[in-house]
């Protein structure tokens, strides 16, 4: 193995799953330690910790190209896993670690490049015969073209950021007058997210399904895919559960897909992991979006289905090593499904809610993998996404995992943020994610309410807060406690308390 | 407040959806569902920190806040808020009311501290229930704070492009 020890450019779930395979591979790892969590998790992976906590730049350490490589030069690492997010789709990054002798594992620059930039990676597609929703030839200049375009196609369209990603700088257009204005926000907002106003015009699919193809590619020229991920459960295009395989393929359409999204991957001349999106319309007509150059966050759900690790995968790639598998090794065995565990208010509309983690419990059947960086008394920052865990839970079939997840769900304890278990454990019991005929939409159309509570749960709280009333108020003997700061209550008093109760 | 509160014998919970839950005191650690009693334990282990204990399962509880009768509970990472309310109390909220009508002035507040990317509405607008009225920039999300009732725009405090702490005044609605 020439990789010898590897820099974790990333933090959180990515750099703990990232470490552990190195660690089976006998790779050391280097992780930095930042000033925003100085004792986070992923630190105790590590065998090499690089104290970055004096540092006081604005700019996060995982973003900076210059004192990345810096670090693992004097780290003596050889290699440097970016993990996602961040760098990891940055073609300089990528550059910089090559011109530094400095092993990269991903794709190459160039590979990079191409997907990143929408109107190239479309421009490609078509080059090569890949299904597109019809849309403008290269980015457009201004409103009264994306008007003449869109009447040549028909509304709706959707205006999309030729550097975009993560549903920034898109807008739909539905009629004529609504263009002018959506245009103007989409550049306006790509020139602000991703430093680059080019906007390009297609077709709007509606309510498709998000199905996307895990692609492996290795130097010598070969790729193969490993199924899809069906990731339609989405809230303004963040997705919130992917599993695989998905409802909505049979084998034919599965094979004929898969093929496209090799062809796109060879024609980069793809290596390392890769995903390839489409969207998935109700008569299984099927259109390429994006070609995702990096380890995505669900990629457990592939592993689970396949048995292969792709963090070593992308290791032994990077190494140099030809894949040991042909497309016709890949089976896809069971069903997996994974809940995105983030600290949001689901009842006030997903909104983030940074805390501490006071507690943290997760199931540890068979069934279950639980992918996190986080532990007690770690802290949701907000500086960072908003990720807890990611709950993967496996079953025969999709509906035994559906029976474990529902299972699962009631076992993940977490204190100290709200989270967005009670949106799952709605979703587990929702008629049209139990049928699979959910698409994209689904949030947005056919929810009435974001979360589940049984029927008695709220007079269960509504007999807590009578008996804090009551111990408050009424008690002879109470001891003096600040209810009124509530969280920061100091444990030992409230234990005491609830001990006289 | 006095132990003659204690002779009232009953006390009320009202959600912030005007659910009322009735309780007789002294309180019992059972709770009555069709014609049987369930055991309820409110219970606190070093690993799990504060729960219930309902029928067998434990489901966890936090305090988020606490102020004066005024209680928001963590049950099953699902928040209530409740006023507890004595029988008096309780006739006096419901004649305080009435009086009132429905016309109380809505303060729209910042959820987390952020970033006020836009200001969707304009002072003497009509907005609907959930219709967007500021967008909010937090944990590289933009987050749409939505209207909670159907009303009029009465003051705009939000301006796009500043900086916001958590519960900052952003929007007065009067419904």
């Amino acid at each position: 193995m020439k990789i010898k020890r590897i820099l974790i450019a990333n933090r959180g779930e990515i750099a703990v799953r990232i470490m552990k395979t190195a660690h089976l591979m006998n790779i050391e790892t280097v992780a930095v330690k930042t000033a925003v969590e100085p004792n986070a998790m992923y630190l105790s992976s590590a065998d090499i910790i690089f104290d970055n906590t004096e540092d006081t730049s604005e700019i996060p350490v995982f973003l900076d190209i210059e004192k990345l490589i810096a670090i693992a030069l004097k780290s003596g690492a050889n290699a440097v896993h970016p993990g996602y997010g961040f760098l990891a789709e940055n073609a300089y990054f990528a550059q910089k670690c090559i011109d530094n002798n400095i092993i990269f594992i991903g794709p190459s620059p160039d590979a990079i490049y191409k997907m990143g930039n929408k109107t190239i990676a479309r421009n490609l597609a078509l080059q090569n015969g890949i299904p597109m929703a019809m849309g403008s030839q290269g980015n457009i200049a201004n409103e009264e073209e994306a008007i003449a375009i869109a009447e040549k196609i028909g509304y709706p369209v959707i205006i999309k950021a030729a550097s975009g990603g993560g549903g920034r700088g898109m807008r739909i257009v539905r009629k004529k007058d609504e263009m002018e204005k959506m245009f103007v926000i989409a550049s306006k907002e790509a020139e602000k997210s991703f430093n680059d106003p080019s906007v390009f015009v297609e077709k709007y699919i509606e309510n498709p399904k998000h199905i996307e193809f895990q692609i492996l590619g290795d130097t010598k020229g070969n790729v193969i895919h490993l199924g899809e991920r069906e990731c339609s459960i989405q809230r303004k295009h963040q997705k919130l559960l992917e599993e695989a395989p998905s409802g909505a393929l049979d084998a034919k359409l599965r094979k004929k897909m898969g093929t496209m999204a090799i062809q796109i991957a060879k024609a980069v001349n793809y290596y390392s992991a890769g995903t390839v999106e489409f969207l998935l319309d109700s008569d299984k007509n099927f259109y390429f979006m994006e070609m995702n150059t990096r380890i995505q966050v669900e990629h457990p759900v592939t592993e689970v289905i396949t048995g292969i690790d792709l963090i070593e995968q992308q290791i032994r790639i990077a190494n140099g090593e030809a894949l040991k598998f042909k497309q016709e090794d890949i089976k896809l065995t069971g069903w997996a499904i994974e809940c995105r565990i983030n600290a949001e208010d689901v009842q006030a509309g997903f909104a983030p809610d940074p805390g501490k983690i006071e507690s943290l419990s997760m199931p540890t059947d068979s069934y279950v993998r639980v992918d996190t960086g986080i532990q007690r008394g770690s802290s949701i920052v907000a500086s960072y996404d908003s990720m807890i865990a990611k709950l993967i839970v496996k079953g025969k079939d999709r509906k035994e995992a559906l029976k474990h997840t529902k299972m699962a769900l009631d076992k993940v304890w977490i204190k100290g943020t709200k989270t967005t278990l009670p949106f799952f454990r709605m979703l587990v019991r929702h008629p049209k994610f139990q049928n699979g005929s959910f698409t994209t939409a689904f949030i947005e159309k056919d929810l009435e309410k974001y979360y589940f509570n049984a029927e008695y749960e709220e007079m269960l709280a509504a007999w807590l807060a009578v008996k804090l009333f009551v111990e408050e108020n009424l008690s002879d003997d109470s001891i003096s406690i600040d209810y009124k700061h509530g969280k920061e209550m100091n444990p030992w008093l409230l234990n005491k308390r609830i001990s006289q109760f | 407040m006095t132990n003659d509160k204690l002779q009232k014998k009953k006390l009320y919970a009202i959600s912030s959806e005007n659910r009322q839950f009735g309780f007789t005191l002294p309180l019992k650690h059972t709770i009555r569902i069709g014609k049987r009693d369930y055991d309820v334990k409110l219970k606190a282990d070093e690993k799990l920190g504060t729960y219930i204990l309902w029928k067998n399962r434990k489901y966890p509880v936090e305090i988020v806040r606490s102020r004066q009768n005024r209680y928001e509970i963590l049950f099953n990472d699902i928040s209530y808020t409740f006023t507890v309310e004595t029988p008096f109390s309780l006739q006096r909220m419901k004649v305080l009311n009435a009086q009132k009508g429905k016309a109380t002035t809505e303060y729209i507040k910042a959820p987390m501290p952020g970033k006020i990317i836009d200001v969707l509405v304009r002072e003497g607008g009509v907005v609907q229930r959930g219709e967007p009225i500021v967008i909010l920039e937090a944990m590289k999300m933009q987050n749409e704070i939505l209207s909670p009732v159907n009303g009029t725009i009465v003051k705009i405090s939000a301006k796009p492009n500043t900086n916001v702490m958590k519960d900052d005044l952003l929007v007065e609605i009067k419904p």
